[in-house]
């Protein structure tokens, strides 16, 4: 039984090698053809992976998070409980969301890398060459980690606004509100902060440039959202342009502190965010024309 | 290039946001034809109108903020084209100020027409209350544009050339503002 196992094992790996090294020859087919062949593998050996301890934690469903490729809606979830053969079957997305976030606790030591990417995928009992599955550059181990920071803020805003209907906490005012929320937002990235500008210019190269803003717009417009705004004018435009300008700013102000606990970055962004204020109140006081124009 | 994936669902997100833009000018408009005839003996007519206008434009507002919809970016171009098509046509007189409702409505209904069954064909029952509001609206242009009959927009000057300009006129803002 045991000498079965070893032997299977050990075809398995040889056949999973096989399947990236083919895969470098047509990198367009490669996402496809290796994790295809990651997740019969994964089918026919579903009891290595479940034996792994760290297994635990990454086998709860992802429930309405957005998947770097695709950061459309939640997707449906086909892990089973058990270890039943037939029902438990893993979508190729569900594993490459467990590969990254495995891989976000050796970011601090190898970057955003393929590095990082394999120890996290040995950490779930899969080959390195599960690294394969991603560009080189990190990328999509970036996107995923940008997810996630959005979806924990969204979690946290929404938590608030609970108990803020519940009667149970003030109701902050804007500005206050609008601070908090960049600044909780970016204390997300201290763990990770000195391999952080290698991430910024990841996230601008062209290949990344249509998911890495649409996963900025939507966090800057949850902000503003629960931040209690209705407008449906062109401030909603107004509103969002500077928020994001405000994130942006304190973003890069804060890979270059080195002050004690960033408190330069957030009076940075106390700053920015008074600034903003200002200049509304004074353009709706002073412009006729922005009356008009916010008047439905 | 439609800015669509800022949107979680597409589908409500065009109607909204061309059916917001759409009140939004149509607002405008009767503010337009106001301005010139207000103190005609059409005034009240069109100022009656405009008030239906209004009650639409602020149902509509409400839905953008529960959906979380995007206005359109080209609000403050349609706010002056707006204007300017209704004083324009009120500047031809009440018959033209007639014959641009007449046009407008028309292609609003044609529009309105096409969006229940889109959302018929998509799903009945989940959009049932976006319907009820649309076909309700639907009926109230409808009503405009028998009043704009009524009151003789087919005697306006040029009545077919201007007809035809303002429909693919409100064709093209409701294109882009669909999409943009």
């Amino acid at each position: 039984m045991a000498a079965a196992g070893g032997l299977r094992s050990a075809g398995w790996r040889l056949w999973r090698g096989r399947a990236v090294v083919r895969c470098h020859q047509y990198p367009p087919l490669r996402a496809l053809q290796a994790s295809a062949a990651l997740r019969r593998a994964s089918d026919e050996h579903r009891k290595e992976p479940l034996a792994s301890s760290s297994q635990q934690h990454f086998d709860s469903p992802p429930d309405g998070h957005q998947p770097e490729q695709k950061p459309q809606g939640p997707h449906p979830s086909y892990t089973g409980q058990g270890g039943q053969e037939s029902e438990d079957y893993e979508s190729e997305e569900q594993l490459q969301h467990r590969i990254l976030t495995a891989a976000l606790e050796f970011v601090p030591e190898h970057g955003w890398t393929a590095e990082a990417i394999a120890e996290g995928a040995k950490t779930l009992g899969l080959s390195v060459a599960a690294a394969g599955l991603f560009h080189s550059d990190g990328s999509e181990l970036i996107l995923h980690f940008v997810s996630e920071c959005n979806t924990k803020l969204s979690e946290l805003l929404r938590k608030e606004q609970k108990l803020v209907q519940l009667g149970e906490a003030e109701k902050k005012p804007i500005d206050e509100f609008l601070r908090d929320a960049v600044e909780a937002r970016l204390r997300m990235l201290i763990p990770y902060i000195e391999k952080w500008p290698q991430a910024l210019s990841v996230l601008l190269l062209p290949r990344n440039i249509p998911s890495s803003l649409n996963l900025l717009t939507s966090m800057i417009d949850d902000i503003w959202h629960y931040a209690g705004d209705q407008s449906t004018d062109f401030n909603w435009y107004t509103r969002r342009a500077v928020l994001t300008g405000i994130y942006n700013t304190t973003e890069l102000v804060m890979m270059q502190d080195s002050s004690p606990g960033f408190e330069d970055t957030w009076r940075f962004l106390e700053n920015r965010v008074a600034d903003a204020m200002t200049m509304s109140n004074t353009a709706s006081r002073y412009n006729p024309l922005e009356k008009l124009l916010s008047r439905a | 290039w439609t800015l669509d994936n800022w949107s979680q669902n597409p589908v409500i997100d065009r109607i909204l946001r061309v059916d917001h833009a759409g009140e939004f000018g149509a607002n405008r408009i009767y503010a337009g034809q106001m301005a010139v005839l207000g103190r005609s003996s059409v005034g009240p007519l069109i100022q009656q109108m405009w008030n239906q206008e209004k009650d639409h434009l602020k149902k509509f507002n409400e839905l953008m903020v529960a959906y979380r919809v995007r206005p359109t970016v080209l609000l403050p171009f349609w706010n002056v084209a707006g204007f300017v098509l209704g004083a324009g046509s009120a500047l031809l007189g009440k018959k033209g100020a007639m014959a641009c409702t007449v046009a407008v409505e028309e292609s609003i209904s044609e529009h309105y027409n096409n969006q229940i069954r889109t959302l018929i064909e998509e799903d009945p029952e989940k959009y049932k209350e976006l319907l009820q509001v649309i076909k309700q609206f639907r009926d109230d242009e409808q009503e405009h544009h028998d009043i704009g009959l009524e009151h003789d927009a087919e005697a306006a000057p040029a009545y077919s050339v201007l007809k035809t300009a303002i429909q693919l006129g409100c064709k093209v803002a409701i294109f882009l503002s669909e999409r943009i």
